[in-house]
């Protein structure tokens, strides 16, 4: 990572390696951005995790990690609306959590800039679905920008800035996974300063959108997207570049692969590059379909251009064959490559591709069986340790619903703990609709990060509409997956300063829960077995719901705490005297630094992977796994 | 035009989440950059940490636009681990590189008796039929020996500067190397930097 220090330094012209994700961080500086307001999400996390670094050292500036993404928008958007410029960041799917203020934000419009960076997941490295948030833009008449790389993202988000406050409306700034996780050089500018304190001025027939402020407001939208479009025809973020019979019209990452298939395939062709993607720039378009007898769109995930493209063409009579994914010549899932490019250009141009790829894939083909290597939950996750407890006091035979967090991965063997999963809060809310319709025990698990942005409505549905559901939080300390961001229980904020945190298992006995326990997962295995079983029990007894927080620090921080103040605890290790090589501890616990010795059978540790948790110990039925100084 | 990959170099990367693929690819970058080119790194982030397979690109060079390395493209494939550059073995090109550090690490998968991890011989053998162009060696051992098994990452990174293939010198690698770590593992870092610079380098004669 780029060191958050270096984000800082006010030396116009420098230029150094940054992620997409930083350079937007380093954006906020250049562009004079008061408050930022985020809930953490892949691929969009280093947005925020630079920022709560570089916080406390800009002056006049707020940033906080906001409860869930609905709040971020709240926070960010009366900000922008009281006058100063704001930001808003999340993933695709936590601007479905902010849909709400979303749609309304448009209408009421804003006084300072503000711009909401959402990021899109192609391929879904780390998400539940792929949706293509443009839509949003289009729907909410939103005006939109798609940066193509890391250049752009920080170059864009300063017009971005200019382009919101020009016509009092949020900007969409879409991202995509392969644009926020990708690094180039990147040149710095100057930093803005940032007013102190604005004074709130009324105007609540335009801020309160009462029906009849409502009416008002969506034909001054109409009207605002209208001189949006204006700009969006003479703005340089939509670009020409190159010259050739055949026409693409692109934007986003895509532009790259463009550019460089293009180049392999020694193809002449006219690229119409789009940063503004709304309002898109009609006339632009309609003139650049004229030049052209065949224009080939290019753009991942939906054909939101394309369909744009196709409708302009209709609309006034041009005659021109658009190509894209109507024809499959592109597929509306996962993320594209230059491949993917060159292979639509062979089709359109019957040009060559450089390198006969059909081969390779008939070459791979021919590999020997490689095991897979999924994701899995860290050596020494304390998540591991409840789940194993979980399956061992319901004998796998409850239904275990899951959340969104690192637990996930407790979908694999053979821990098998995730039956069911919408969203952020869902386990405890699909437990509470199960619980209703069926006569199996039901044990949801949601992460402490997670219960704290969308648990609570789920916890007081199920203890008013008395549902008898059992929910495991599990408090590993920390936003685990995404990058170990704070959250309420931690207390620490986003301005890195020491606060009350809030206790969840007060919490749960402030919204009404009669059965509240917290244990440490790591003391003991058959008390942890039988505390899930208590708990089971007193929800089948009672038909009400019942909370277990099972409370120890992610893995990774206690790695990293051990590497920070030397400590180096015990370690364990296989007895293989007493070993009888039954494989349990390997079969039911999949713990990745335990692994067989292919000559004897018996079971290892890897001591360069194990993160002593000693949940081993107690999951051999010899005794054999010790530990070095007993 | 020229072809896209011409004045470019395609570095693929390949491990286990947790081994530093990411931070040898950032690294690496900085060096390339410092040298004086353009460069663009392909990472995954999120589930990157969770002992996943992960695959990293860094490209070097003025036609350098996107992250993405296509299959046959990659000049340099460098494996963390055996069966992770088995599963990645598309990516490289005819005479391409491969650097494999040749330490075991046993998906659960196996663990378990669900799968089979292939023979040595038989990866190599698979390896063999895109090229003869090999240099093997266990990364962990010398990383040991610098001081520190997490320093298995600058160890591949002194083996990639070994190979030659990359336009960044020993010099600005270990300049990038001793700025990226906090003090106390600075000496490890380098340390592991110049033992596999010298084991790229003896392997190649």
């Amino acid at each position: 990572m780029a060191k958050p220090k270096e984000l800082l330094e006010d030396k116009p012209g420098k230029e150094i390696l940054l992620l997409a994700n930083e350079a937007i961080a380093r954006g906020v500086l250049e562009a004079g951005v008061r408050l930022v307001a985020l809930y953490p999400g892949t691929p969009s996390s280093e947005i925020g995790n630079n920022l709560t670094i570089m916080a406390p050292h800009i002056p006049n500036f707020y940033f906080e990690f906001s409860t869930n993404e609905k709040v971020a928008l709240e926070v960010a958007g009366a900000a922008a609306v009281a006058g100063v410029r704001s930001m808003m960041v999340c993933k695709g799917p936590g601007l479905n959590v902010a849909a709400d203020p979303f749609f309304s934000l448009t209408y009421v419009g804003v006084r300072g800039g503000m711009v909401i960076v959402v990021a899109d997941d192609p391929s879904m490295w780390s998400s539940q679905n792929e949706n293509d948030s443009r839509y949003y833009a289009l729907m909410g008449n939103m005006p939109m920008m798609e940066p193509a790389d890391p250049i752009e993202a920080k170059s864009m988000l300063l017009e971005a800035y200019k382009l919101s406050e020009k016509l009092e409306l949020p900007v969409l700034f879409r991202t995509t996974t392969r644009v926020n996780h990708t690094r180039a050089p990147v040149k710095f500018e100057k930093i803005l300063s940032r007013p102190d304190k604005v004074v709130f001025e009324k105007d609540p027939f335009r801020f309160v959108p009462i029906p009849s402020v409502a009416r008002k407001r969506h034909p001054w939208l109409l009207g605002q997207i209208e001189l949006a479009r204006e700009l969006s025809e003479k703005s340089t973020l939509n670009f020409v570049t190159g010259e050739g019979n055949l026409g693409i019209i692109t934007c986003g990452v895509s532009y790259n692969y463009v550019i460089e298939s293009l180049s392999s395939m020694d193809i002449k062709a006219e690229v119409l590059k789009l940063g503004i993607t709304h309002p898109i720039p009609e006339k632009m378009i309609t003139d650049f379909l004229r030049r052209h007898k065949q224009v080939l769109v290019v753009e991942e995930l939906e054909p939101f251009l394309e369909t744009h493209a196709r409708r302009l063409a209709h609309l006034n009579k041009v005659t021109v064959e658009i190509l894209g994914k109507e024809q499959k010549f592109f597929s509306r899932t996962y993320e594209y490559s230059p491949r993917i490019v060159m292979d639509a250009l062979k089709a359109v141009t019957t040009r060559n591709t450089p390198i006969n790829w059909e081969e390779i894939d008939k070459k791979v083909q021919e590999l020997p069986e490689i095991p897979p290597r999924p994701p899995l939950l860290c050596a020494g996750c304390p998540h591991r340790t409840t789940y194993y407890a979980i399956k061992a006091a319901t004998r796998g035979k409850a239904i275990y619903p899951s959340d969104i967090g690192c637990y996930t991965l407790s979908i694999a063997p053979p821990l098998e703990t995730a039956d069911i999963l919408f969203d952020m809060g869902s386990s405890i809310t699909t437990a509470c609709g199960l619980a209703e319709v069926t006569d199996q025990d039901i044990v949801a698990s949601i992460g402490d990060s997670t219960f704290f942005a969308s648990g609570l409505p789920g916890i007081v549905n199920a203890v008013y509409n008395q549902h008898r559901i059992c929910v495991v939080v599990l408090d590993n300390r920390t936003t685990a997956m995404t990058g170990h961001q704070p959250h309420p229980g931690t207390g620490l904020t986003g301005m890195q300063k020491e606060v009350p945190p809030l206790d969840i298992e007060e919490v749960c006995r402030g919204l009404g829960v009669k059965y509240v326990k917290t244990v440490q997962p790591f003391e003991s295995m058959a008390s942890l077995v039988a505390e899930v079983r208590e708990m089971v029990k007193w929800a089948r007894e009672n038909h009400l719901p019942a909370v277990l927080v099972s409370k120890e620090a992610c893995a990774l921080l206690t790695a990293a705490d051990r590497r920070r103040t030397g400590e180096s605890p015990p370690k364990y290790y296989v007895d293989s005297e007493i070993c009888n090589a039954c494989k349990r501890c390997l079969n039911r616990l999949s713990c990745p630094a335990m692994y067989m010795d292919p000559e004897t059978e018996q079971a290892v540790i890897d001591e360069t992977l194990c993160n002593l948790c000693g949940t081993c110990v107690s999951v051999c039925p010899q005794g054999a796994i010790k530990r070095e100084d007993v | 035009m020229a072809g896209n990959n011409s004045n470019t170099i395609n570095i693929a990367i390949t491990g286990v989440g947790g081994q530093g693929v990411l931070t040898l690819a950032e690294i690496l970058a900085k060096a390339a950059l410092q040298c004086g080119f353009n460069v663009r790194v392909g990472e995954i982030h999120g589930m990157a940490q969770r002992g996943g397979h992960v695959v990293c690109t860094v490209r070097i060079g003025e036609n350098a636009k996107g992250p993405i390395i296509d299959p046959g493209s990659a000049h340099l494939l460098v494996g963390f681990e055996p069966i992770e550059t088995l599963r990645e073995i598309q990516l490289v090109k005819q005479g391409g590189c491969v650097l494999i550090s040749s330490h075991v690490q046993y998906p659960v998968a196996v663990s378990m008796g669900q799968a089979k991890y292939p023979d040595h011989e038989e990866i190599i053998k698979t390896i063999n039929k895109y090229t003869d162009k090999i240099i093997e060696f266990d990364a962990l051992e010398l990383a040991v020996k610098a001081g520190s098994s997490r320093s298995l990452n600058m160890v591949m990174l002194g083996a990639i500067i070994g190979t030659g293939l990359a336009p960044i010198t020993e010099e600005a690698a270990i300049d990038v190397v001793s700025t990226a770590f906090p003090q106390k593992f600075e000496k490890i870092n380098i340390d592991a930097t110049k033992l596999g610079f010298e084991m790229a380098e003896a392997c190649k004669k």
